[in-house]
């Protein structure tokens, strides 16, 4: 057939799904004031968009002109991103992720786990004790202002009005929490891709500080007032920074291990998983922030509380890591990382 | 290099044929971006900072918002571009031509803190130069791709003109360089048409501008025009 009888033939069908395409990706705002009048049905579009598409492999194969082909190309190409668009993403799948999906996908990546818990939990407990026996060893690791910035935080002299706060609101605290400590959870993920020698250096020092800090205010005698304050985001805290340096050294090993998978191929599916876990990361870290801008700058709170409520939260976190999802068929918790396969 | 068009083919059996932007517009989107974030920190900022200190929590959380939130929340509600992309008619999309997915953009976005050691997009420079896609660590791993919008060398509708019949039958692949050449010729200046027409003396048994109009007149033969 001739193009030009080709291009008469099919003009009208053409033009139709041009003004649906433009129609449907117009902004939302847009949209309600122009109804979608003359225009053929939602429901339509996928047969139109394939009839478009054989037309298109129709004009390739007869060889028909770069001007025909390029506007063909583009109607697909169009076609291609409204047909295969993200799902909007629904409440119920966000609920399904936090009660299943994120728990399971930390069990499932046990042994890096494991290995970033090991590289934060044992600096810090080792230097905590180590701090109770030879206190002057704190020297070694804080330069003398920065101690002395410490103890001021933590003076039970003068606790009863700042604890452990130099000054600031609870909003700006909790801004500057958010900024500040969903940064490192994030950057510790992705210095992770440094063939994991970035999370391990972020996983040691951060121990190393964390310890040496509490360690020290605590053989100076300054433990109450610094142990009341960070008890209560103690868990989501320390706990989302040892599952972001997780995620990170999993994504190193994908670098250096990739097994039997190409190594790019590893890197996508190494990165599928950070992403998730990054995510549940984020939200530790926000639930932490709260905690720590609202509830653990109550003062007039007495240490019982404070120290059950701690508590309570290192019971519940762990075990919703190690319970949550469990019993579950994968059909419940597959939509979660079913659209990220997509058309191949 | 000079041509970074990748195919990739759809559950139609259609080949997308996708052009992976360079460096250096991928560059000039994300200063555009840049100074959008700096301004808006500005302007809000100089509000904010009114507030005291209250003003100064919500102010570093517009920050955080800003520097982590910005690039992902545009990327997959905007159809793959920021304000920087959509200013140099960029896109991000999956590297199979789907649209960006929440959990690509996440990843593309967080690893560009592995992109920028040791310092200004160091790593993500080398990796764009070296990628024959130009696309940066964080791309990699997300699996998603920088494209250009559109076509950058748009062909334009062959001019109507009487029809001529060739004097032989040609081959579909040189019928089909002839209507190429109608539909590049409003682009060329007159004397380029005439110095192309002017290869084919045999074809169109003529010289300057009748030669020209013949091999047209051609085109609009084997397009079917009447």
């Amino acid at each position: 057939m001739k193009q030009e009888n080709f291009q008469e033939r099919h003009h009208d069908e053409w033009a139709a799904l041009d003004a649906w395409l433009v129609h449907r990706t117009r902004p939302k705002s847009l949209q309600r004031l122009q109804d979608g009048e003359g225009l053929f049905g939602d429901l339509e579009f996928p047969s139109m968009y394939r009839r478009v598409c054989q037309h298109l492999a129709l004009a390739e194969r007869r060889g028909y002109s770069a001007l025909l082909i390029e506007r063909l190309q583009d109607l697909v190409q169009r076609g291609h991103l409204v047909l295969y668009r993200t799902p909007a993403p629904r409440w119920q799948r966000v609920l399904d992720f936090f009660a299943a999906d994120f728990p399971r996908l930390v069990r499932s990546q046990w042994r890096v786990m494991t290995v970033a818990a090991l590289l934060f939990f044992l600096p810090a407990l080792g230097i905590i004790g180590l701090l109770q026996v030879r206190p002057e060893l704190v020297h070694s690791i804080f330069a003398p202002a920065e101690l002395a910035q410490y103890e001021s935080m933590y003076d039970p002299a003068s606790s009863s009005e700042k604890l452990g706060r130099e000054s600031g609101t609870d909003l700006k605290m909790f801004g500057f929490y958010i900024f500040n400590n969903v940064s490192i959870g994030f950057r510790t993920f992705a210095s992770g891709l440094l063939a994991g020698v970035g999370a391990i250096v972020v996983l040691l020092m951060n121990g190393l500080l964390i310890g040496g800090v509490a360690g020290h205010l605590t053989a100076i005698g300054y433990g109450e007032p610094f142990w009341r304050f960070v008890v209560g985001h103690s868990a989501p805290e320390l706990l989302s920074i040892v599952i972001a340096g997780g995620a990170g050294l999993q994504i190193g090993m994908a670098l250096i291990a990739p097994g039997r998978r190409t190594r790019s191929r590893a890197l996508v599916e190494a990165g599928l998983i950070g992403g998730k876990l990054v995510l549940g990361v984020f939200a530790m870290l926000v639930f932490a922030a709260f905690v720590e801008a609202f509830w653990s700058s109550i003062i007039w709170m007495p240490n019982t509380i404070k120290y059950s409520v701690g508590g309570a939260l290192w019971l519940a976190i762990p075990l919703w890591l190690w319970r949550g999802g469990r019993g579950q068929t994968l059909g419940n918790i597959a939509p979660v990382s079913a659209n990220n396969v997509g058309p191949s | 290099m000079l041509d970074t068009l990748t195919l990739v083919e759809t559950p139609e059996g259609i080949r997308l044929r996708l052009r992976a932007a360079g460096v250096m517009p991928r560059a000039a989107a994300w200063a555009v971006d840049f100074a959008v974030r700096v301004g808006v920190l500005w302007i809000l900022g100089i509000g904010l900072m009114l507030l005291g200190e209250t003003g100064m929590g919500l102010y570093l959380l517009l920050l955080f918002i800003l520097f982590w939130l910005y690039p992902v929340l545009f990327e997959v509600l905007r159809d793959g571009q920021t304000i920087g992309k959509k200013a140099l008619s960029l896109r991000v999309i999956n590297a199979n031509g789907s649209p960006v997915t929440w959990m690509g953009s996440i990843v593309r976005n967080l690893l560009r803190v592995v992109d920028m050691l040791p310092f200004f997009y160091g790593f993500g420079l080398v990796a764009g130069l070296i990628d024959p896609q130009s696309r940066r660590i964080g791309d990699i791993v997300a699996g998603t791709l920088v494209v250009h919008v559109g076509n950058p060398n748009q062909h334009l509708a062959a001019p109507q003109v009487p029809v001529v019949h060739a004097p032989i039958m040609l081959p579909a692949d040189e019928q089909k360089s002839i209507v190429a050449f109608a539909e590049r010729a409003q682009q060329l200046t007159v004397e380029r048409q005439q110095e192309l027409a002017a290869l084919l003396p045999m074809l169109t048994e003529s010289r300057g501008t009748l030669a020209v109009q013949r091999l047209l007149g051609m085109a609009n033969a084997f397009l079917g025009r009447r």
